[in-house]
This record gives structure tokens, C-alpha cells and sequence, in this order.
């Protein structure tokens, strides 16, 4: 067996599911923010498969995952700096607890 | 590789690292404020300078066109009165004013580009480096209630730019390239060569697209963060976010549908009637909901969620009218919340609430600042002469022409019940007994954003001509 | 060619299902077989057989998270150096120049950092 377009495909459908999954299922934010990173490493996984099978002599796929990596890391930066402020405020990362203002 | 072209953007980056580094060197945090606000003439006559002009760069990346020249004016002018509006309130983060500052001249640089760009990759980062900058100045206050508005805004907006480049991924792998324009011609080739049939990644990818652009104008069933962020990030920045935030988002969204997913016949994938059906649930859920709210930020937030659904209706419409009136309608209701939110950042800088029982008896103590909210208030229901009407006649005339008659009829009887909340506080304003006699002074650049956004509501309402050729002008671009 | 990458969608259909499965399926399991005979020892944190002591939600010092923020943010900056590296020769003064401005940019943050003191420890 040959590994192919599909197998990668199936690796970034899968992964991109966990991480849908971590975001619905996980409590704490951090977590959450892990979760969206895994989301972010599956659609890397997706680009650079297409970007190899799809147009192997463009580069588009591959350069797309490299901007996906910078803007999730500073993603994750400012979103590490907001939950840190939150904890000083709240004394928890816990999401269920984010329930200051309610409909 | 015409850095002319891409001359508002840079000059208005170049001013955000200007302010920065100025905020660096000085104490006076009156002057960093000053410099931005009058910096932003620099990419604002830059913008006008280009008007006309139809030409694009950055190997198609980067498009200047009379569409993109009138988002980046909205942008600019959305950004002009924000500032306006901070000088008084950016005093509760006193330290920061000048990061404060540069992150709004950032945030108005990513929704630029947004405009102007016809290629995934840089709407994908221009739309980031909109969503990032709005992530911070969210939860700029730094308090309990700002921090969780702030969280809770980058947790659901990066789940959705995660939806939103899965959609890009599937749509890039099934046409090969990332330019709206080859992509519509790779699925027209496709169509015509199985016979109309479309690849299932097309149509999955269209979905992913649709709700991840979705969340940024906080369309229904992606709505949730919305008013949790609205009413807990800093009133300013609220402005900035129904204003300027939300007109990114549908700036994007038709230039994606319209150049990659529009130009085939027939269309691969009928998402006029998916919006059509996101636009009845939005308008329908925000104006229920704004119902029983207490708090007139959280208020005003389904408000801005019900406009989505309005604005949705041109969109739906699929033609040349429908652009049109959806470029005007964003114009309108830029400059109707914006003074809107001047108004309250005004009442609730004395008053220190944001409640709509305390707005009671505000006519007899601030006349001016009741009169402005209360013409703001109108044009949001949509009655004349503001540009609140015009705009809603324009786009359900725009959906009545394709045949959308049971949008209009929900657009109509959604109008109707939001009158119900708007006049609340207008009633509570002129009629409610005042808990002191004592008058309200209001900050001098204050007057001159509420004078600037009270004198447009009225002005674009009353002559609407000039400004529904401007945004027509904007719209053949997509459709000619 | 093309039409042989369609299953992708209904891949991504199924990968979707799957997870709301699994959530139902674990929380049922869990529900119905777990046992409830909780004591103290049981609850505690497992540290290497040591008694933990106090919460594991103590307060590091924002140093430590400042200096990490700081590194990740200038590392993954350099990632879009090597692309522009590669390709040097090809690119010529044009991307030289772009890539000055870049770095240019990357400097103001730093002196940024630098002069709000986040890179001393004290």
C-alpha cells in the first residue's frame, strides 16, 4: 500500500476532529487553546498535502501553513496574556465559570 | 510590485509604529491620541487620491478599486471616530493609551486589506490581523468583565478562523489555486467537464467559508460571542466593533462569494438562498432577544446581530442593487452606531451605567445627548429621514427585484418589533422622571464625534443620492 | 482528477460524526460503570509517590510567562526567515529590502519589550 493524497486528507479530517472535539468538550481555557492549536496543525497537515499532491511545482499550500504557524503562535500569545488576566481577576481558568455576563 | 498602491495601508501601519514609538518617548499621552487622529489623513487622502483607479499587484494579491476604496473610507472614518471617542474614556487605562491607540490604527490596517485583497492567504491574514488587534482591545480594561469578553471572544474567533481555513484548505485543494478569480474559472472547467456536477469539497468548503465569515459578522447560529463581548469590552471598541468590525466581514464575504462562488452559471453552490435563510433566523433571533435586555450595550448587541440579518437580505439578493445597498447600508449603519455608542460613552462617563432604567428623564439634563441617541435610536428602527430608511428600502427593494418576497415580508415585520426596543429607551429618555436636575457636561472631542456622526445619520438620509452612487460605484466591481 | 478528492467531504462528514459519537458513548460508559467510593487518598495528586503539597493552581512568577511569550513570538518570526532564505538568490534586493523592513518591524517590538523592562528579571 502506497500512502497517498486520501491518507493525509483522513490525518487532517481526524485531527481537526479531536481538536472540534477538546474546544466542545474541555473545561479549562488553556486546554481550550490547545485544542484550536491542534485545529490549526491539522489544517497545516490538509495545506501541505494539497500543496504536494494538488500543485506540486506551486508552493501555495506549504506557504499558507508557514502564515498559519505564525498567526496561531501569536494567537496563542494574546490569548495566554488575556487568560492570565482573567485568572488575576477570577482566580480560575475554569470556562463554566465565565458567566459573568448571561443572557 | 506597485507599492503605490498598497500606499493607504502602509502609511496607516506606519502610523500605528509611529505612535508606538512616540507613546516610547513621551509622558504626554494627549499628543500620542493627537497624533493619531490626525495621522489618519495621510492614508485617508492616500485612499481618495486612488479612487478610479483599477489595478491590482502583489501578483493579484492586492486589488485597488472603487469597492475596496470605499471600505477602507468607511474603515478609516469608523477608525477617526473611535479615537475621537477614546481621548476622554482611554483616562481608565491610563498607562497604555498608546498601545491602546496603535492597536486600533493596526485593527483598521487588517480590515483594510480585508477590502482590498482577492487571494485566501491574505484574506486569511488581514482577517487575523483585524481579529487579533479587536481580541486585545477587547479585553483592553483589564477587569473581570472586559478580561471574559476578551477570552471568550478569541476562543470562539479562533475556533471559527479554524472552520473558516478548513473551508479555504478544501477549496484550494479542489481548484489548485488560492486567487478568487482562477478559482472561479478551475470550477467552471470542472462543471463543464463532468456535466455540472460539483466536487463535494467545493460545496463543503463554500459551508466552512460561509460560517466562518459568519461568526465575524456575528450571523446567527454564530452569534453567541457577541453580545458577552459587546457589553464587556470598552464602550469605544464596541463602536468599533458593530461599525468598521462588521463591515469587514461582509466587505469579504462578497468579494469571496461573488468573485469565486458568482460568476459560474449555474452557481456551484445556491449559497444566495443559504444566506437568504441565515439572514430571516439572524434578524429574527437578534431583534427577539434585544427584547428584554436591560443593559443598553447588551441591547444595542442583538441590535447589531438583527442589522446583520438586514444586511444579509442585499447579500441574498445576489445583484448589482443588492451590493449596492448592502455598501450603502454598512455606511449608514457605521456612522448610526458609532454616534449611538458616542452617546453612551457620554452618559455613562457621568452616570457610570450602562442600565436603560437610569437613562431615565436624560432630555432634561442633557438635551443635545438625548436628541443625538435619540435620532441614532431612529435610524437603527429604520423611520425617516435618516439613513437608517433609505437603507432598508434600498436593500428590500434589492431582494424584492430577484423575487425574495418572504424575506422582505420577515425583514418588514422584524422591523416593526424592533421598534418596540428602540422606543423604550427614547420613552425612558423624554417622558421618564430625571434622578437629579443636575446637567451632563460632555468632553469637546466627544462633541465633535457625536456632531460628526448625528450630522452623517441625517445628511446621507436626507440626500442619499450622492452617497447610493458611491456605494453602486463600489458594487460593479462585483457585478457589473 | 479531480472528482477523485469528493470523498474528502464525506470524510469530513464521518470525522465530524465521530467525535459527537464518542462523546456520547464515553459519557454513557462512564456514567453506567463508573464506581463512586471516593477517599481522601485516592483524590490526591499522583507525584512520583511524594504527598503533593498545596494546589497545583499556584502563582508562577509572570517572568517565566513573560520571557516564554516573548521567545515564542520572535521564534516563529524566524520561521518566515527561511523560505526567504532559500530563495535568496532568485528574489535579488527587492525581497532583501522587504526583509529589512520585517526585521525593522521586529525591532520596534523588541525595543518595545525592552523598554517596558518585560526582559529584565527582577
Amino acid at each position: 500500500m502506497t500512502i497517498g493524497l486520501g491518507h493525509f486528507l483522513t490525518l487532517g479530517a481526524v485531527l481537526f476532529c479531536i481538536g472540534l472535539y477538546g474546544v466542545l468538550a474541555k473545561r479549562n481555557a488553556i486546554v481550550i487553546l490547545m485544542a484550536i492549536e491542534l485545529m490549526f496543525n491539522a489544517i497545516n497537515v490538509t495545506m501541505v498535502a494539497f500543496s504536494r499532491y494538488i500543485t506540486p511545482n506551486m508552493l501555495t499550500g506549504q506557504v499558507f501553513a508557514i502564515f498559519i504557524i505564525t498567526v496561531a503562535a501569536a494567537e496563542a500569545a494574546v490569548g495566554l496574556g488575556i487568560i492570565l488576566c482573567l485568572y488575576r481577576n477570577r482566580e480560575t481558568v475554569d470556562a463554566e465559570q465565565f458567566n459573568l455576563m448571561k443572557w | 510590485m506597485n507599492l503605490y498602491l498598497l500606499g493607504p495601508e502602509l502609511s496607516l501601519i506606519g502610523l500605528a509604529f509611529l505612535v508606538i514609538l512616540v507613546d516610547l518617548a513621551t509622558h504626554n499621552k494627549n499628543v500620542v491620541a493627537a497624533l493619531a487622529g490626525i495621522g489618519l489623513v495621510v492614508p485617508a487622502a492616500w485612499a481618495v487620491s486612488l479612487w478610479g483607479q483599477t489595478a491590482s499587484s502583489f501578483y493579484g494579491a492586492l486589488v485597488v478599486d472603487s469597492y475596496s476604496i470605499f471600505f477602507k473610507l468607511l474603515f478609516i472614518a469608523a477608525a477617526a471616530l473611535v479615537i475621537l471617542m477614546s481621548v476622554q474614556y482611554s483616562k481608565r487605562f491610563a498607562p497604555y493609551q498608546g498601545e491602546y491607540y496603535a492597536v486600533i490604527l493596526l485593527a483598521t490596517a487588517g480590515m483594510m486589506f480585508m477590502a482590498s485583497t482577492q487571494e485566501l492567504i491574505s484574506i486569511y491574514i488581514s482577517l487575523e490581523l483585524a481579529s487579533i488587534s479587536l481580541y486585545v482591545l477587547a479585553s483592553f480594561l483589564k477587569d473581570a468583565k472586559s478580561s471574559e469578553a476578551g477570552i471568550k471572544y478569541l476562543l470562539l474567533g479562533a475556533v471559527s478562523s479554524a472552520v473558516l481555513l478548513y473551508g479555504m484548505a478544501l477549496l484550494y485543494g479542489a481548484t489548485g489555486s488560492t486567487k478568487l478569480n482562477e478559482i472561479a474559472q478551475a470550477i467552471q472547467e470542472s462543471m463543464q467537464r463532468d456535466q455540472g456536477a460539483v466536487l463535494p469539497a467545493i460545496v463543503l468548503g463554500a459551508i466552512f467559508m460561509a460560517g466562518g465569515f459568519g461568526f465575524k459578522i456575528a450571523a446567527v447560529p454564530f452569534q453567541m460571542w457577541a453580545p458577552d463581548v459587546y457589553e464587556g469590552a470598552p464602550t469605544p471598541i464596541t463602536g468599533f466593533l458593530t461599525g468598521a468590525s462588521k463591515a469587514a466581514g461582509f466587505a469579504v464575504i462578497l468579494r469571496v462569494f461573488f468573485v469565486a462562488l458568482g460568476n459560474q452559471a449555474p452557481l456551484p453552490v445556491d449559497w444566495p438562498a443559504l444566506f437568504a435563510v441565515l439572514s430571516a433566523l439572524t434578524m429574527t433571533v437578534g431583534n427577539l432577544s434585544a427584547i428584554p435586555q436591560a443593559n443598553i450595550k447588551r441591547m444595542l448587541a442583538y441590535s447589531s446581530i438583527a442589522h446583520a440579518g438586514f444586511i444579509l437580505v442585499g447579500v441574498a439578493a445576489f445583484s448589482s442593487q443588492g451590493v449596492g445597498g448592502v455598501a450603502y447600508y454598512l455606511l449608514g449603519y457605521m456612522f448610526t452606531s458609532m454616534g449611538a455608542f458616542a452617546a453612551i460613552v457620554a452618559i455613562s462617563e457621568r452616570l457610570g451605567s450602562d442600565q436603560i432604567a437610569d437613562y431615565s428623564g436624560l432630555a432634561r439634563r442633557a438635551p443635545l445627548l438625548a436628541l443625538i441617541l435619540a435620532i441614532c435610536l431612529i435610524s437603527l428602527i429604520g423611520l425617516p429621514p435618516t439613513v437608517g430608511f433609505v437603507a432598508k428600502i434600498y436593500v428590500f427593494w434589492a431582494a424584492l427585484q430577484q423575487g425574495l418576497l418572504w424575506l422582505v415580508l420577515f425583514g418588514v415585520l422584524n422591523s416593526v418589533i424592533s421598534a418596540y426596543y428602540y422606543l423604550r429607551v427614547v420613552k425612558a429618555m423624554y417622558l421618564g422622571a430625571p434622578a437629579s436636575e443636575e446637567p451632563l457636561p460632555v468632553s469637546r472631542t466627544l462633541v465633535v464625534a457625536l456632531a460628526v456622526a448625528v450630522i452623517a445619520v441625517l445628511a446621507i438620509g436626507i440626500f442619499p443620492q450622492p452617497w447610493l452612487d458611491f456605494g453602486t460605484g463600489a458594487a460593479i466591481v462585483l457585478i457589473p | 482528477m479531480l472528482s477523485s478528492f469528493g470523498y474528502v467531504g464525506i470524510l469530513a462528514i464521518v470525522a465530524l460524526l465521530f467525535p459527537i459519537g464518542a462523546i456520547i458513548t464515553f459519557l454513557l460508559a462512564n456514567y453506567l460503570l463508573k464506581l463512586r467510593r471516593p477517599n481522601p487518598a485516592k483524590l490526591t495528586t499522583y507525584e512520583c509517590g511524594m504527598d503533593p503539597i498545596g494546589d497545583s493552581w499556584i502563582r508562577f512568577n509572570t517572568r517565566y510567562y513573560l520571557f516564554a511569550l516573548l521567545f515564542v513570538v520572535f521564534d516563529v518570526e524566524a520561521v518566515l526567515l527561511y523560505p526567504w532564505a532559500v530563495a535568496y538568490r532568485r528574489l535579488g534586493l527587492y525581497a532583501f529590502v522587504e526583509m529589512a523592513i520585517f526585521i525593522g518591524i521586529l525591532l520596534i517590538g523588541y525595543l518595545y519589550a525592552w523598554n517596558k523592562k518585560a526582559l529584565e528579571w527582577k
